[in-house]
């Protein structure tokens, strides 16, 4: 043991009964933790304003009498639910920006059903997005938009700029906000010894499952940090006194497991495309007979990374400060990881005010 | 040398934590070879074929005693989605309809009004 001031009696006492307590708390709580139901998620008030299948629009409802001219729609990432964006009152990113006056939208997902195993990224990136951003004009008579993406999500995004950007009238995109995307997927070791082209057969898997369960890509997350399920609900039960903590815990523990399916055909061009053929950074992603050139992307960028993110590093979304053609390019490297960006609580202090800061000035 | 006092909680979420960061740097070494990328690729081929025997199996089984299957289940829940969908869609359609001049009923309530799309950023001081 540390040599060191020897602690008082009372000093001692308090600390028994602290600990006591807090182990007494701990089997109360966890009792409850068992046979608590789903956490509650979602602090602001949204609309479905358009629905396509597996593609659902919210707005959520502005809370400010005056709000910038441009709106920004949140791309979700296709395997995960877009809740995470706005968790709890207190937690929510959305709130965030609402309270700082942005007229917010999410493009999320619902599950694809096995009739939408076909939906590839086309469908995303020449139908659902730009879908979206029609809809988002008639509600706020704005052509313009800001398009934000976290993860695959923020991919999606990039490639729907890479495609539109240029052409004119169709051009509609004022400001890309990007989190965690991945754009160089040859820097994502794991990944590429997963999908080993090599050895995975993606075309069987497709074909034989039609619809890509989560399970299979949360084995991939599983692999990446095997300790992090196991020492986390170490952590929980270390903490089960603290009710924040353990709500925090199961909120995002809800997100995890509530993880999405993706279509097929989707799933088989991610791989092909982009993790074997790195086409973003080799300029060779063809989308229904276009290339999608990050050269072609010219307005301004704000490019968030996370410290410590095992799914995205810096190298993976470095292309969107060096390939791209835009001479306003921001990066912020945030502490934390990949999904602290979005919805962590110490996000709310250091990353959002610096958003409202780029955004702002970018959005009248 | 340390004033702190030993911490037994501290000290046991400081062993997690490094536990977690040696499994993870662990796990890392490992998968970063050639035979990684062959095992998982051997093993989701296998996976499948299981999958689908296992599947076939329990399908005969569950037929036999008069229940549904995971298959029939799951085909409920897609029709149950898809009429969620159009349920989705046609509310949508009538709201539209509904806000264009001359078709919103006499008794609706008017939509609340659009805040005002001039914010600028707070001049900094």
């Amino acid at each position: 043991m540390a040599e060191g001031t020897e602690p008082s009696r009372e000093d001692v006492a308090e600390r028994v009964r602290r600990e006591v307590d807090r182990a007494i708390k701990r089997n109360i709580k966890g009792l409850e933790f068992l046979t608590a139901g789903r956490q509650e998620v979602g602090a602001m008030k949204k609309e479905l304003v358009h629905r396509e299948g597996t593609a659902m629009l919210y707005r959520f409802t502005p809370i400010v009498d005056e709000i910038y001219r441009v709106p920004l729609l949140i791309v979700s990432p296709p395997s995960n639910k877009g809740y995470i964006f706005d968790l709890a009152p207190g937690q929510s990113m959305v709130e965030y920006l609402l309270q700082r006056g942005f007229d917010v939208f999410n493009l999320d997902w619902a599950p694809p059903r096995h009739d939408e195993s076909h939906l590839g990224l086309s469908d995303y990136v020449d139908r659902f997005i730009p879908d979206s951003m029609a809809r988002i004009e008639e509600i706020t008579g704005e052509r313009d938009v800001t398009l934000a993406g976290y993860c695959m999500g923020g991919t999606l995004a990039t490639i729907h700029a890479a495609l539109h950007m240029g052409e004119g009238k169709a051009n509609r995109i004022r400001n890309l906000l990007l989190f965690a995307t991945p754009i160089d997927f040859s820097t994502m070791r794991l990944f590429q010894k997963w999908a080993d082209q090599k050895h995975f057969d993606v075309d069987m898997m497709v074909d034989r499952l039609g619809v890509i369960p989560p399970e299979l890509m949360l084995g991939a997350f599983d692999l990446a940090r095997p300790a992090n399920r196991t020492a986390g609900r170490m952590h929980l039960w270390t903490n089960m006194w603290n009710d924040e903590f353990v709500r925090s815990y199961r909120m995002f523990d809800r997100w995890a497991a509530e993880t999405l399916p993706v279509p097929g055909e989707y799933f088989r061009e991610q791989i092909k495309k982009l993790m074997w053929d790195n086409g973003l950074v080799n300029d060779r992603l063809e989308i229904a007979g276009r290339l999608a050139h990050l050269s072609a992307i010219t307005c301004p960028i704000l490019n968030i990374i996370a410290q410590h993110d095992h799914v995205v590093s810096r190298e993976a979304a470095g292309p969107l400060m060096t390939l791209t053609g835009s001479t306003d390019r921001e990066e912020i490297i945030s502490k934390g990881g990949h999904v602290s960006l979005v919805a962590g609580p110490a996000a709310l202090r250091r990353l959002w005010p610096l958003i409202d800061d780029w955004l702002g000035k970018r959005s009248v | 040398m340390t004033d702190k006092p030993f911490d037994p909680v501290a000290a046991w979420a400081d062993m997690v934590q490094k536990w977690e960061q040696e499994i993870n740097s662990w796990s890392t070494k490992l998968t970063d070879n050639e035979q990684f990328g062959a095992v998982v690729g051997n093993v989701s081929r296998i996976q499948l074929v299981v999958q689908r025997m296992v599947a076939e199996k329990m399908e005969s089984m569950l037929a036999t005693l008069a229940m549904p299957t995971k298959a029939q289940v799951e085909e409920l829940a897609e029709r149950m989605a898809g009429i969620e969908d159009s349920i989705d869609r046609l509310r949508l359609a009538i709201e539209a309809r509904a806000l264009t001049p001359g078709n919103a009923p006499v008794d609706a309530p008017p939509p609340p009004p659009e805040p005002k799309r001039t914010r600028k950023p707070a001049a900094k001081g």
